[in-house]
């Protein structure tokens, strides 16, 4: 079975975010950057498949030449090559970024049996990238899985949703997105990250199309000075603490 | 007048008629869809559904909420529109090209972003509006346009939720008790509130090596790693590894005798008292408001 | 007889030889002046184990024995040979009859003490070793001393001593149990060969024993290291004459034992001091550093001839290319084979043991070569260390706080923030992680401050451009990790042009100062304690001391054993209150339970911290004086789950406290 996991780095924000001055950025300057959680197991579940059912993993990023790094984290741990679509740092929208993957794909000419991508990225969020390459490439898609069993042509996927798990038995070729909690992503060893600096990727630069979500500026949200609100001081804070919760609608 | 379509989870999700609440910001007709209970999750098969009925009733916009199943349906009506879609969105103006403010990194930043669509697809963040019920919801069916590759990807068992209830790692709410819970009796008051609030209970580095909690109910940089929407830490000092294991909570709500405490330096919401007097008072309260 | 003995052990000894020249390579060379004086005071003075008196007289009687007793093997090979022979000149000395005389008496006594201490105290340190054997070497020994004294005390009754007999005076008391008869001249014959023999036994015997440390402690001893205890050798990635595949990444199998590794494993004598001296062992650990040393050396034996083979083999394919026939070594894993894992993660890297240690065994170095193997090729390590690891990496800090905000506790401070391209302060504030990110540690980073601008010391720092040493990543095994960050704040500070450093953490304070010139960053570098000393010392700080403070300090490992700062931070608490020493201070110090990244590991059994806050609190201080953000945080943890009444500051905030007005 050959997989293809797609990956996005995104900066390792920490603790408070601050933005670039033209507010179209996160100000990553002394941040470190990672794989988006998500992403991360995906390629750890890629292994995993790989390894009991053989095959070939391959990792793919859309991102700046920096994103090199976390192509080369990912073969690390054990994917065996990587396609790097280089671009200049600057935002693509979601349908721009499924284009360019589908296009990839096309290119590669694997006849890969699934595509993985993580649920959603932990920086823009956007919840469908996938969903648009596999209806591009014609292929069903599932979202939001924590467990992933291969039968034959058959792939089981779990799902969890209030109450339990939804459970689809989806035939491949398919598109999968995974949730962080489906596996626990490997420590990569150095003997692992030495072989990963050798192993193949292919880069090239894809032209962006015009944003059809197009992200006029970044704000950060009212309240996050994070000064704390004291709602007050022993028992009679109750019924403010409640109407708090009420307002996050976990009461 | 321009007809805007509610995708609803169900009549009555309190997410969804939020979705509802935000909709009508365009200023649209609204038309609520939820599909009939007899209807299997289907994905792509349900946003075919979505997208005859916006194609045949000329609807501008087709607004879901921002739930796992909002999300993932509209995505495929955008996929199959081609059209672009804006996730989680907190506000929106009408205008050309329309405007939104989305959420990005889990709510940590806002975007403002133009859609360059029609119709408009959108869905709603969780909780940026207050919910009200829909004037009226229309049940379907998936539609016969929806084909063979739409439909193939459905719910085919439901695995229901062991006893256990929610892990901490995934839980919405935590609620956790340092050194100043004082016991493992004392634990009772946060077990009492965590269940009322459906969540997990958790402890600090503290409490596990006085041995009042398993090391698996540890939050920290040695323990789990959470993500709640809230997180509700009582008698907690907030050492910086303690700290480092829930600073992926959306808000921190601090509940301590010392004012001076440090974990008020990372929190949203303080209490300052006695854990013993102040969280029993908020199960009490809460108990209030549910039976009214 | 003498041809089998000697033949028995230089096999042996030429197999032990050929074992170490197939171990990995390790530079042990230059610092002769060092190496001399560690022979001098370690062995010959037995200064480690002369820290025990009573043990430690007893092996010195037995040690300064056998090098008076020596000479006495050639004598009496020659009495044995012929009666009326002896040794030209040194046999018919009676100064040296005298010495002879006195030594066997004094060993005889040494090993009844022994005994005595085995089979009747029987402390704990014993545990786990080989009694047994020991016992039938302490046999061996008084054997061979008993035979002298009665071989010499039939020779005087004969009349064939060469000396006066006055000379001996033990023997001359023991020959009055002997007639000059035939009886006696056939006891004198028995004797002299029994005596022999039992020499010809042990030697044979010794080097398949644990008195093998006879013949290589005085070569371990040489080999020990000759710099800072806190400096652990760097490993080589890059190695351009070194094969990927055969980079070493710590020690996975006994092959992979580097040959000073191995010479200590043969020279430990199963005594125990290390392990009576571990916090780890000390608070009920599976961790107990004569185990583990015994555990690998059970191990190198075992896997000895194919290492030698394998070794012999390579060596006559030849280089490279006969490499590639030589058969693959198939040698079982060291962990958890010839040691538990635990053992292995319960070390805090304190080196307690390697100071007690009396023939220079480097535990500390052995623990972290098993780490970097399991950390390095296996990723098999204590899961709640994975954030740590991870979070160094990713985000220079162990706890994964945003490296922008490594500043941030010094704004409204007036403190000068080294931005690239500008002017090197005299000294460089390295803050560390710790003082940077944890509450409880800032205080200190905030005192210091306050006092080097009290003070008028050019200082500045270095803000978000400070990343972390890489210590705990090191500690923890990661060598590659930790020689990233290396290469990356050498590279920060060599280009800021800085030469002094002041380091407020003790681990950071080793790094940079022992660790960071094997990459190429040589700095003067100093704790914070050491330059608020001399500020005080000179009168730039004047504290007003309050008898009523009473203060007890509390030594880091990684600054009084490994780097021997001791007075300074004793004079500030002085300076500031009335000083109360624990039992366990200076070198001699109690871990806090935070080194060797057991600051990122949860702990098993009982707590160190609590060992430690317990032995402050009974020397009756209500001042726990620190130098060293994490103890710090280990012993107010431990002073609040003892419930005891005490407070946790660093020496730089009791210092900045008696300043105010």
């Amino acid at each position: 079975m050959n997989i293809l996991v797609c990956v996005k780095r995104v900066p390792l924000t920490g603790g408070k975010i601050t933005l670039t001055e033209d507010e179209q950025a996160i100000q990553t300057r002394h941040l470190g950057f990672t794989v988006s959680p998500h992403e991360e197991c995906a390629a750890e579940e890629a292994i995993r498949l790989i390894e009991q059912h053989g095959g070939e993993s391959v990792v793919l990023t859309l991102g700046p030449p920096e994103a090199e790094e976390q192509l080369r984290d990912m073969m690390a741990i054990g994917i065996d090559r990587a396609i790097h679509l280089v671009s200049d740092g600057g935002e693509w929208d979601p349908q721009a970024t499924a284009a360019a993957i589908v296009a990839a794909i096309e290119a590669d000419g694997t006849a890969f049996d699934l595509l993985l991508f993580g649920n959603e990225s932990a920086d823009a969020g956007n919840y469908q990238v996938a969903v648009r390459v596999a209806q591009a490439l014609r292929r069903p898609c599932v979202t939001g899985i924590k467990a992933i069993t291969a039968d034959g042509d058959s792939l089981r996927c779990e799902q969890e949703v209030a109450g339990g798990r939804d459970v689809y038995a989806v035939p491949t070729p398919a598109v999968v997105t995974v949730k962080e909690g489906i596996n626990l992503p490997r420590y990569p060893s150095v003997p692992g990250r030495m072989r990963a600096k050798r192993k193949p990727l292919s880069a090239s630069e894809p032209t962006r199309a015009d944003a059809r979500l197009e992200m006029v500026r970044l704000v950060l949200p009212p309240g996050s000075s994070k000064q704390a609100e004291v709602l007050g001081h022993g028992p009679e804070a109750a019924p403010r603490v409640v109407e708090i919760l009420q307002e996050i609608g976990v009461v | 007048m321009a007809l805007t379509l509610v995708f609803a989870e169900a009549e009555a999700d309190e997410l969804s008629q939020q979705a509802g609440v935000f909709a009508a910001g365009l200023g649209h007709d609204l038309q609520a869809i939820a599909f009939d209970p007899s209807e299997t999750y289907a994905p792509a098969a349900w946003a075919q559904t979505l997208v005859g009925l916006a194609q045949e009733r000329g609807a501008t916009a087709v607004v879901g909420p921002g739930t796992d199943r909002g999300n993932e349906v509209l995505a495929h009506v955008a996929a199959k529109l081609d059209q672009p879609m804006a996730a989680n969105c907190t506000s929106v103006t009408a205008g050309d090209p329309v405007t939104v403010v989305r959420t990005r990194w889990g709510g940590s930043l806002l975007e403002e972003a133009r859609v360059h669509g029609a119709p408009l697809l959108l869905t709603a963040a969780p909780h940026a509006v207050a919910a009200a019920p829909f004037a009226e919801v229309e049940i379907v069916t998936v539609t016969d346009a929806a084909g063979e590759l739409d439909r193939v990807v459905r719910v085919v068992e439901r695995i229901p939720a062991s006893t256990a209830g929610v892990s901490l790692a995934d839980a919405d709410v935590v609620v956790s008790g340092g050194r100043g819970v004082g016991s493992a009796e004392g634990f009772s008051v946060i077990e009492e509130l965590a269940a009322l609030l459906g969540g997990a209970v958790g402890c600090s580095r503290a409490v596990t090596s006085a041995g009042w909690r398993p090391h698996t109910d540890q939050v920290g940089q040695t323990g789990t790693k959470i993500s709640p929407e809230i997180y509700i830490a009582c008698g907690i000092s907030g050492a910086t590894q303690h700290m480092a294991g829930c600073k992926g909570a959306k808000r921190l709500l601090a509940i301590n005798p010392d004012g001076e405490a440090s974990i008020f330096a990372s929190a949203d919401y303080a209490v300052i008292g006695d854990l013993h007097a102040v969280v029993p008072a908020i199960s009490a309260e809460i108990r209030k408001v549910r039976s009214t | 007889m003498l041809a089998t003995s000697l033949t028995l052990f230089t096999v042996r000894v030429r197999f032990l030889v050929a074992l170490l020249r197939a171990g990995a390579p390790l530079t042990r060379a230059g610092d002769v002046g060092r190496r001399v004086e560690h022979e001098g005071t370690i062995v010959l003075g037995q200064r480690k184990l002369l820290a025990r008196i009573g043990p430690g007289l007893i092996h010195a009687f037995i040690f300064w024995g056998f090098l008076v007793l020596g000479p006495t093997i050639v004598i009496a090979m020659i009495g044995a040979v012929s009666k009326h022979a002896t040794f030209p000149w040194l046999g018919d000395q009676g100064w040296y009859a005298f010495l002879v005389d006195l030594f066997a008496v004094l060993v005889l006594i040494g090993v009844l003490c022994a005994l005595w201490i085995r089979k009747v105290q029987r402390p704990r340190r014993f545990e786990g070793s080989h009694l047994g054997e020991a016992d039938f070497i302490l046999g061996l020994i008084a054997t061979i001393v008993i035979t002298l004294l009665l071989w010499h005390a039939t020779r005087i009754a004969l009349g064939l001593n060469e000396w006066p007999a006055s000379s001996a005076p033990a023997s001359d008391l023991l020959s009055h149990l002997f007639a000059r008869d035939g009886l006696t001249r056939v006891l004198e014959r028995v004797f002299v060969w029994a005596h022999v023999t039992t020499i010809l036994v042990f030697l044979a015997y010794l080097p398949r024993s644990k008195h093998l440390h006879i013949a290589s402690a005085a070569f371990n001893v040489w080999y020990g290291r000759t710099g800072a205890g806190g400096r652990l050798e760097p490993l080589r990635f890059d190695d351009p004459d070194v094969p990927e595949e055969d980079i070493r990444f710590g020690a996975g199998t006994s092959a992979d034992l580097t040959w000073k590794q191995m010479l200590d494993t043969f020279s430990c004598t199963e005594c125990g001091r290390c392990q009576d001296v571990c916090p780890a062992f000390a608070t009920g650990k599976v961790l107990s550093p004569k185990l583990l040393i015994m555990g690998l050396r059970d191990q190198v034996f075992a896997d000895g001839a194919s290492i030698v083979t394998a070794r012999a083999a390579a060596d006559a394919g030849g280089g490279a290319a006969g490499a590639d026939d030589a058969p693959a070594l198939d040698l079982t894993a060291l962990v958890p084979d010839a040691v538990p894992e635990e053992s292995v993660w319960d070390c805090v890297t304190c080196g307690a043991c390697v100071q007690a240690c009396p023939v220079s065994i480097e535990h500390v170095d052995h623990i972290v070569d098993l780490r970097r193997h399991l950390v390095m090729v296996e990723s098999s390590f204590p899961s709640e260390a994975e954030p740590m690891l991870r979070d160094v990496e990713r985000a220079s800090n162990p706890w994964g706080k945003a490296q922008s905000e490594r500043g941030d506790w010094a704004d409204g401070l007036g403190v000068r923030i080294l931005e690239s391209g500008d002017t090197a302060p005299e000294y460089l504030y390295w803050v560390g992680c710790a003082s940077s990110f944890d509450e409880r540690a800032r205080t200190t980073a905030e005192s210091t401050v306050k006092l080097l601008q009290k003070a008028g010391v050019d200082f500045a720092i270095l803000g978000a451009r400070e990343a972390c040493t890489g210590d705990p990543a090191r500690r923890m095994g990661n060598e590659y990790v930790f020689q990233a960050f290396a290469e990356q704040n050498v590279e920060t500070l060599n280009e800021a042009g800085v030469t002094k450093i002041i380091a407020n953490c003790p681990h950071c304070f080793n790094t940079l100062g022992n660790e960071y010139p094997d990459f190429g960053g040589h700095y003067e570098v100093i704790h914070h304690t050491e330059l608020l000393a001399r500020l005080v010392a000179e009168g730039r700080l004047t504290p007003k001391r309050s008898d009523a403070l009473q203060v007890t300090y509390h030594d880091s490992c990684y600054l009084a054993r490994h780097n021997d700062v001791l007075a300074p931070p004793r004079d500030l608490v002085a300076a500031v209150g009335e000083p109360v020493e624990m039992a366990r201070s200076g070198k001699q110090t109690f871990c806090c339970g935070a080194g060797g990244a057991h600051m990122w590991m949860e702990e098993r059994a009982s707590a160190i911290n609590e060992n430690r806050v317990r032995e402050a609190v009974d020397t009756g201080a209500g001042t726990l004086a620190v130098a060293c953000p994490y103890c710090t945080v280990m012993l107010d943890d431990g002073v609040q789950s003892v419930g005891a009444e005490m407070r946790v500051a660093d020496v730089a905030t009791l210092l900045a406290e008696s300043l105010q007005d």
